[in-house]
C-alpha cells in the first residue's frame, strides 16, 4: 500500500468528499498508478481516505491509502497530474492497512482569531454543553484537547472520528461565548498510529 | 482587476456546490493575457456547461491561435443573488476576470429556454443588455452561437454578432480581424459580415451558415477540463460524425447540421485515446445524431476496444431503433435502453419520416432483452402535424407489444417501461416550420388522452408542460419584436425556463401582455409564400426541398436515408454521401 499525505487547499476545500475521491482517482489514472480493485459486480478502486473533511475547510494534513504496487516517485507522479490545491506532501509505503477513517483520534487545526481570546478561563470548564443540528445536547469538554492562542491564531485539537469536533462548529461557538470571529480554518495536523 | 475566492468565502460556504465557482479544475489552460481575450459563457449551470462538447471546440480554436479563452457558466440563485448583495461582477472561472474586461463573451444557445439565463449573466456581470445601451460604454463584443443562432430574430437586440453553423475556425478568424484592427471598429464589423458563418444585427441582410468540409482535420480538443463536481455527462466525449442522413421532419438538428461528415476510424481513436489519458475517464461518449448510421461503427468499436486502457467502457447514446445491435450495447451497464419511435402508429411515424417500423422496434426490444436489459425508455412526440387520437392510442400498443416480447421468455427481473412525451414544436429549417402548434387546450386534451390510454398497462409516463412547450415554439419561431418580451421576461424575475420548478409562468405571460404581443401569433401556421424570420439565412439546405418534404409528409411518403440515395437537399456538392464516395 502507498500511504499519502495531501492538500485541500486553493480552491479545493469546496470539493465534496465524493468529487475529491472522484479526483484522486482520475489523477492516480491520468499517473498511470494502477489501483486494485474491489471484486465484484461493481468493482471499485481500492482507494481510502481519512473522514470527510467539512466544506470550506482548508488542509494540509488529508491522509490517504491507496492499494498499488506502483514503485516509481509517487509524490511527483501525483503531484503533476491532480487538479489545483490536491497536491501529495508526503508518502509512504506499508505493508499494513492503515484504515485512516479509524486510526486517526485527533486533529489539529489553526484558524485567525479578530479579538482577544482567554484560552485558560475557556479551557478551566468542566462541561461545555451545546445542542448540536439534530437537537441533541452534547458535552464538547472531553473532544478538546488543546487551545492556545498566539499572535492572532488559535490553534487547537479536536477530537476525530467517533469523537469528532467539527472545527467550523467549535469556532461558531467560540464566537457565541467571546464574540471574536474565526476565518481561515485550516486543518494543520492528524494524529493516529499510522499517520506520519 | 480580478475577483479574490478569499472574499467570497461566506458567501461560497452558504450556497449549493461552491465548486461550481472556484475554477481550478485539472485540465484547465493556463491563461494570461492575451491581444484577444474570450470568455466562452454557457448560460445554464456548470454541471451542464461542462458535459458540452461545443464550447470546448470553440475555446479550443481561439487557444490554438495564441488567444485566450476562459469560460463563465450561469450560476445559480442562491449564488447570482449573493454575488449582486456583494456588489461583485460575475467573473470567469480561469482568470477570476470580471465578465465586462473581455473583448468578446461568446454565448453558446443551446435551446430557447436559455435566453433569459443570457440576459442573467449579463446583468450579473454589470454588462447593459440591448446593444443600444453600449455604444458609449467600452463593453465586450456580445456574440452568440450553437443551434438557436439559425433564428437568432428574437435576441438580435442583445447581441453584436452570431455565430451560424460550424465554430471550428469562423470564431477564431474573427479574433484575427479584431486584432488586426486595434478592436471593434466600423472596419472591422465590415469585415466579418463578408466572413460565411457571421451575422451582425445591425448590418448584414444576407448569411450563409459556416461549414467545415473537413471535419476530420478539424481541430479537437486532445484533452477536457475535468469538472470540480460531477457534471451531466462527466465523460469523455467524441463526435464520430457530425450531421444525421435521415432526415425527420420534425428535427432542426437533422437539417442545420448537414451535410453528414464522418471522422475516420483512426483520427476517433487517437482522440479517444488522447482524452481518456489526459482526463482519467472511464467512459468515452460516441456523439453524433445517430451514432448507429456511422458507416464504420463496427470497426470503430473494435479499435477502441483494443487500444483504450482496459476497464474503459464504451457508451452509444444515440442508437436507433433499426440499428440496436446487441454486440454494440454490450459493454454498457445493461439496465435500461432508451428508444424514440416518436409517434404511435405507422402512419404517423411515415408522416414524420422516421424509418421505423413495429417490426423494427420489436426486433429491437427482443435483442436488447435477450442480452439482459430489463427496463426500457420510449420517446415519444405530441401533437405532430396530422395527429389523431389513433396515433395516442398506439403509443400505448407500443407498449402491450414490448411487454408482450419480455414475457415470451422468462426472465429474472420485471420489465420497467417508461414513456417520455414531449410536445411537438415546429423549428426553423424543418419541413414542419410553417406547422402550428397544438394550443393548450389541445395538448392538454391529448395528455388526458394518453393517459387514459396507457392506465393498468404499468408504464411510468412523463409529460412535459404545455406552456412551457409553447414558450419555446413562440421563441423558436420569433422574430426581433420579441427582445421587448425577453426582456420585461427577465425583468420580471424570469430564469432557468427550461427548469420545470423555476419556471415562472406569470412572468411570462406578464410580459407579452405588458408589450402587447400575442404569443398566438407565433404558433400559428405560417403561409407557405410568407417571410420567416429566418429566411435571410442560407443553412445549405434549399427552401424547396423543405417545401417538398412537407407536401410528402401530408401524403405520409417516406423519404428514407441519404445512405441509400441522394435526395437532393441542396448541399450535394459537400456531401460525401451524394458524391458516391461511400
Amino acid at each position: 500500500m502507498i500511504l499519502f499525505r495531501h492538500t485541500k487547499t486553493d480552491g479545493a476545500e469546496y470539493l465534496s468528499h465524493l468529487d475529491l475521491l472522484r479526483h484522486i482517482d482520475r489523477t492516480l489514472k491520468r499517473a498511470g498508478i494502477t489501483v486494485k480493485t474491489s471484486g465484484g459486480f461493481h468493482p471499485h478502486p481500492k482507494i481510502f481516505m481519512n473522514n470527510p473533511l467539512g466544506l470550506g475547510i482548508k488542509s494540509v494534513a488529508e491522509y490517504c491509502a491507496i492499494e498499488t504496487d506502483f514503485g516509481g516517485d509517487f509524490k511527483k507522479a501525483f503531484n503533476e497530474n491532480s487538479p489545483n490545491g490536491v497536491k501529495c506532501l508526503d508518502f509512504k509505503t506499508s505493508e499494513e492497512d492503515p484504515n485512516f477513517a479509524h486510526t486517526i483520534e485527533r486533529c489539529g487545526y489553526s484558524a485567525e482569531w479578530d479579538a482577544p481570546f482567554d484560552t485558560e478561563k475557556f479551557l478551566t470548564r468542566n462541561r461545555i454543553i451545546v445542542t448540536d443540528k439534530r437537537g441533541r445536547t452534547v458535552d464538547i469538554r472531553p473532544r478538546i484537547y488543546s487551545l492556545e492562542f498566539k499572535n492572532d491564531t488559535l490553534l487547537f485539537t479536536l477530537g476525530c472520528g467517533e469523537n469528532n469536533l467539527r472545527p467550523d462548529l467549535f469556532c461558531e461557538i467560540l464566537q457565541h461565548e467571546s464574540g471574536g470571529k474565526a476565518s481561515n480554518i485550516t486543518k494543520i495536523s492528524a494524529h493516529g498510529k499510522h499517520t506520519f | 482587476m480580478t475577483v479574490n475566492l478569499e472574499n467570497l468565502r461566506e458567501l461560497l460556504l452558504r450556497v449549493e456546490k461552491p465548486s461550481r465557482y472556484t475554477g481550478g479544475e485539472f485540465g484547465a489552460p493556463a491563461l494570461g493575457q492575451s491581444a484577444f481575450d474570450f470568455c466562452m459563457c454557457f448560460p445554464d449551470l456548470y454541471e451542464v456547461g461542462m458535459s458540452n462538447l461545443g464550447i470546448k471546440i470553440v475555446a479550443e480554436s481561439i487557444l490554438a491561435r495564441g488567444y485566450t479563452a476562459d469560460f463563465c457558466f450561469t450560476p445559480y440563485k442562491d449564488f447570482g443573488s449573493g454575488l449582486k448583495e456583494l456588489g461583485v461582477p460575475l467573473y470567469s472561472l480561469g482568470l477570476k476576470k470580471p465578465l465586462y474586461e473581455f473583448d468578446m463573451l461568446g454565448f453558446s444557445m443551446q435551446f430557447e429556454l436559455s435566453y433569459t439565463n443570457m440576459l442573467y449573466m449579463l446583468d450579473l456581470a454589470g454588462i447593459p443588455l440591448l446593444r443600444k445601451d453600449r455604444k458609449n460604454g467600452k463593453y465586450p463584443l456580445i456574440a452568440i452561437g450553437g443551434p438557436c443562432a439559425v433564428n437568432p430574430e428574437p435576441i438580435a437586440d442583445f447581441v453584436d454578432m452570431v455565430f451560424i453553423g460550424d465554430g471550428e475556425t469562423v470564431d477564431a478568424d474573427v479574433a484575427d480581424i479584431y486584432v488586426r484592427h486595434g478592436g471593434a471598429t466600423k472596419e472591422f464589423f465590415e469585415k466579418i459580415t463578408k466572413l460565411d458563418g457571421v451575422y451582425v444585427p445591425e448590418l448584414s441582410n444576407k448569411v450563409r451558415k459556416a461549414l467545415v468540409k473537413d471535419l476530420d482535420g478539424a481541430i479537437f480538443p486532445e484533452r477536457f477540463t475535468v469538472p470540480n463536481c460531477e457534471s451531466v455527462h462527466d465523460r469523455a466525449v467524441i463526435e464520430v460524425m457530425r450531421g444525421c442522413y435521415r432526415g425527420c421532419r420534425f428535427c432542426q438538428a437533422g437539417f442545420i447540421y448537414r451535410p453528414v461528415r464522418p471522422r475516420s476510424v483512426q483520427t476517433l481513436t487517437k482522440q479517444a485515446c488522447s482524452l481518456i489519458a489526459n482526463t482519467g475517464y472511464d467512459e468515452v461518449s460516441l456523439n453524433s445524431l445517430s451514432t448507429g448510421d456511422y458507416p464504420a461503427l463496427r470497426e470503430l468499436i473494435k479499435n477502441l476496444k483494443n487500444d483504450l486502457p482496459n476497464g474503459v467502457t464504451l457508451a452509444l447514446p444515440s442508437l436507433r431503433v433499426d440499428s440496436f445491435d446487441g454486440e454494440f450495447a454490450q459493454d454498457a451497464r445493461r439496465v435500461s435502453l432508451t428508444f424514440a419511435p416518436e409517434a404511435g402508429t405507422q402512419r404517423l411515424r411515415d408522416v414524420i419520416n422516421k424509418d421505423v417500423t413495429e417490426e423494427d422496434i420489436i426486433k429491437a426490444a427482443e435483442s436488447a432483452f435477450d442480452i439482459g436489459y430489463s427496463a426500457v425508455k420510449l420517446y415519444f412526440m405530441l401533437g405532430l402535424p396530422t395527429e389523431t387520437n389513433e396515433d395516442l392510442e398506439g403509443i400505448g400498443r407500443i407498449c402491450s407489444i414490448i411487454r408482450y416480447c419480455y414475457k415470451k421468455k422468462k426472465r429474472n427481473k420485471p420489465l420497467r417501461i417508461s414513456v417520455s412525451c414531449s410536445t411537438f414544436i415546429p423549428k426553423p429549417f424543418t419541413p414542419f416550420q410553417w406547422e402550428r402548434q397544438a394550443n393548450a387546450e389541445e395538448i392538454k386534451a391529448k395528455q388526458e388522452k394518453l393517459i387514459d390510454s396507457l392506465r393498468g398497462k404499468g408504464v411510468t409516463l412523463n409529460w412535459s408542460d404545455g406552456f412551457t412547450a409553447k414558450l419555446e415554439a413562440v421563441l423558436a419561431r420569433g422574430d426581433r419584436k420579441l427582445s421587448k418580451v425577453i426582456k420585461l421576461a427577465y425583468i420580471n424575475g424570469c430564469i432557468f425556463d427550461g427548469w420545470e420548478k423555476e419556471l415562472n409562468k406569470d412572468g411570462w405571460e406578464k410580459a407579452f401582455n405588458e408589450s402587447g404581443i400575442s404569443p398566438d401569433e407565433y404558433t400559428r401556421e405560417r403561409e407557405e409564400n410568407e417571410k420567416l424570420p429566418w429566411d435571410f439565412i442560407d443553412i445549405g439546405v434549399t427552401k424547396e426541398f423543405l417545401l417538398s418534404e412537407r407536401r410528402k409528409a401530408y401524403k405520409g411518403t417516406v423519404t428514407g436515408s441519404c445512405q441509400n440515395s441522394c435526395k437532393g437537399c441542396g448541399l450535394q456538392k459537400h456531401c460525401s454521401a451524394a458524391g458516391g464516395t461511400r
